[in-house]
């Protein structure tokens, strides 16, 4: 497979998880494409605007990609903190358009300022691979810490509350959860992902601009994690992995292939109300792998 | 004197199509509860279906390519034979991407995700019949007409004083069938409880489609009015306009009728208020208004407040 496909695909998973993690809590944030747009635009102004960060080899070093990482994540934890503490008392469908407002307007304010490169944005991103392969390596890494953050997550204290916390709200505060909190945590822990994910990006992609966080991206991305399933952490994995890939698997059909991409979103969430990746799911195939097939499985119906 | 009159008409104008497709939203949000993402792109329909019908040919980029009807239309006879395609093309719509959800009982959210799906068919379809690029609905359509107007000194464009009127028109038909008939009184008992709107003989699932053949509508004639007064650029333009109405759909407050036209006013009138040299913060300032006023009033300027079930 293609190298620089693949990496998408794990970009894709990354932004997935990213949704995953408040929709897990019960709350619908399409906030995940204006901190990746932050990620990306902090790592597109430090590496072309800082020459410390350069390094003196001929590629741009890792280190300094590690260090606008950490800077990313500062900042876009920070601010997540800070507007997660207002946005998050709002409640469903109210939730989702006031973060896709804030995506709005971080797009427009972007698209607008002069240091940030206006509408065409910035160029020549000094690339710290020399291939795409390089990239993917280093992505799949990240990808694989953050799967496994998520697995711990969901088998500790504060994973258990945010899934109580979606069940039922009422119920789990009324066992002494501080939902408040424990909604904060989902919605800072997503925007840390998002913006880690935004310095990987930036850099693969040598150049970044304000369109890359906009309203399709929300959109998107929520697709990935309904397609996907929003139980497990495997399933907005599977989603962004897969949907990223869809639409260039889909070459083949030259003009028809948006319009396939299209019906998979729409026809999925018929067959799949839960996602394709579920808790069932693993059951189902544990019980398959580990038993021999029983007399009712062969079709013998009493 | 004159400059404030026209910039309360530029306003106005803009308010208006943003209120015709708040609408839309609203009212299939009444009765299902959910956002029909695919409402941006029946927009769009709507603004083709206009210059179609008006004579206008298929450019050269689609597989339509030069298509064009042998007879072209007036103007007033093509805007709501127009939104009646949107209309229909609403209803099938509903038809596979939101009933089946509904006959399994499934999660609300997941429409989200099927009528994005059924919006990115339809602009990608639009994208293949008929190329990308944009088109414009001639002024002369409007034949004897004149251009332009002079109100009070102000000098206003006859399309912007016909979009208000339409759209004026078609808001109060609205309002006096929701609040004066039966069958919008039924459809207030759907958008309360469906289930008990249809043990009280209310064939719930009828005014639900009938609740998307308006919302079609709107947005079809929407649609058709800004081709008019702006121009159709390409299969991508209603996203833009889906996406205001998302936000003036909040601002007065989910599921109200007055509540959308207020919002698509005040939305309206505050982008006009934005300086030329700012207008690259046009979007961001009704954003940000629509992010304050979420804040400080969640359930919107004219909606009833979540009630918090246990």
């Amino acid at each position: 497979m293609d190298a620089g496909l693949l990496e998408q695909m794990l970009l894709g998973a990354l932004l997935g998880l990213s949704v995953y993690l408040p929709l897990r809590c019960g709350q619908l944030s399409l906030a995940t494409p204006g901190f990746f747009a932050i990620g990306g635009t902090v790592a597109a102004l430090l590496s072309t605007r800082l020459p410390a960060l350069a390094g003196s080899g001929s590629t741009y070093p890792i280190t300094s990609v590690l260090l606008e990482m950490a800077l990313a994540a500062l900042l876009t934890g920070v601010l997540a903190l800070g507007l997660g503490r207002v946005v998050l008392r709002l409640r469903g469908i109210y939730l989702a358009i006031a973060t896709i407002a804030l995506v709005e307007i971080l797009r427009v304010v972007t698209l607008n300022l002069e240091f940030t490169g206006g509408a065409l944005g910035i160029f020549g991103i000094p690339q710290p691979f020399d291939s795409a392969a390089g990239y993917a390596a280093f992505t799949l890494a990240l990808l694989a810490l953050i799967c496994w953050l998520c697995d711990r997550l969901e088998k500790t204290r504060p994973g258990r509350a945010m899934a109580a916390i979606r069940d039922d709200e009422l119920a789990a505060a009324s066992q002494g959860i501080n939902t408040a909190d424990t909604k904060l945590l989902a919605f800072v822990l997503s925007a840390l992902v998002a913006g880690i994910t935004g310095v990987v990006a930036a850099h693969f992609l040598n150049s970044w601009n304000a369109k890359l966080g906009n309203f399709d991206a929300s959109i998107t991305t929520l697709a990935f994690v309904v397609f996907g399933g929003s139980r497990t952490w495997l399933g907005p994995v599977f989603g962004g992995l897969l949907l990223t890939a869809l639409p260039e698997l889909l070459r083949p059909v030259g003009d028809l292939r948006l319009i396939v991409f299209g019906a998979v979103i729409l026809v999925g969430p018929l067959f799949f109300p839960q996602g394709v990746i579920t808790p069932e799911l693993f059951k189902t195939l544990k019980r398959i792998m580990l038993r021999p097939p029983t007399p009712a499985a062969q079709g013998g119906k009493p | 004197m004159e400059a404030l009159l026209q910039l309360l008409f530029n306003g106005l104008s803009v308010g208006a199509v943003y209120a015709l497709f708040a609408l839309g939203y609203t009212l299939v949000f009444s009765v299902l509860g959910v956002i029909n993402f695919a409402h941006g792109a029946i927009f769009t329909l709507g603004a083709y279906f206009t210059y179609f019908l008006i004579g206008g040919a298929v450019g050269a980029n689609g597989l339509m390519a030069g298509l064009q009807l042998p007879f072209a239309l007036p103007f007033w006879l093509a805007l709501p034979l127009a939104g009646l395609g949107a209309a229909a093309v609403a209803l099938v719509l509903e038809r596979i991407a939101f009933r089946p959800l509904r006959d399994r009982g499934s999660d609300p959210l997941l429409a989200l995700i099927t009528s994005l799906g059924a919006g990115v068919i339809l602009v990608n379809l639009i994208q293949l019949l008929v190329g990308a690029e944009s088109y414009s609905i001639p002024v002369e359509t409007l034949e004897s007409l004149p251009v332009a107007l002079s109100i009070a000194g102000a000098k206003v464009r006859t399309v912007q004083v016909m979009l208000l009127a339409i759209a004026g028109l078609l808001l109060a038909a609205l309002s006096i069938w929701i609040d004066g008939s039966r069958s919008g009184k039924a459809l207030q008992a759907v958008s309360e409880d469906p289930i008990t709107a249809q043990l009280l003989g209310i064939n719930s699932g009828r005014m639900i489609q009938i609740a998307f053949g308006i919302s079609g509508f709107l947005a079809g004639v929407a649609g058709g009015l800004v081709g008019l007064s702006v121009s159709i650029a390409g299969p991508y333009f209603g996203i833009g306009y889906g996406l205001k109405g998302l936000g003036v759909l909040v601002l007065g407050g989910l599921g109200s009728v007055p509540g959308a036209v207020l919002g698509g006013l005040i939305i309206g009138l505050a982008e006009a208020c934005v300086p030329a040299e700012l207008s690259g913060y046009k979007d961001a300032v009704s954003f940000g208004f629509l992010f304050l006023v979420l804040l400080i009033r969640p359930q919107g300027l004219l909606g009833r407040p979540q009630a918090n079930k246990v």
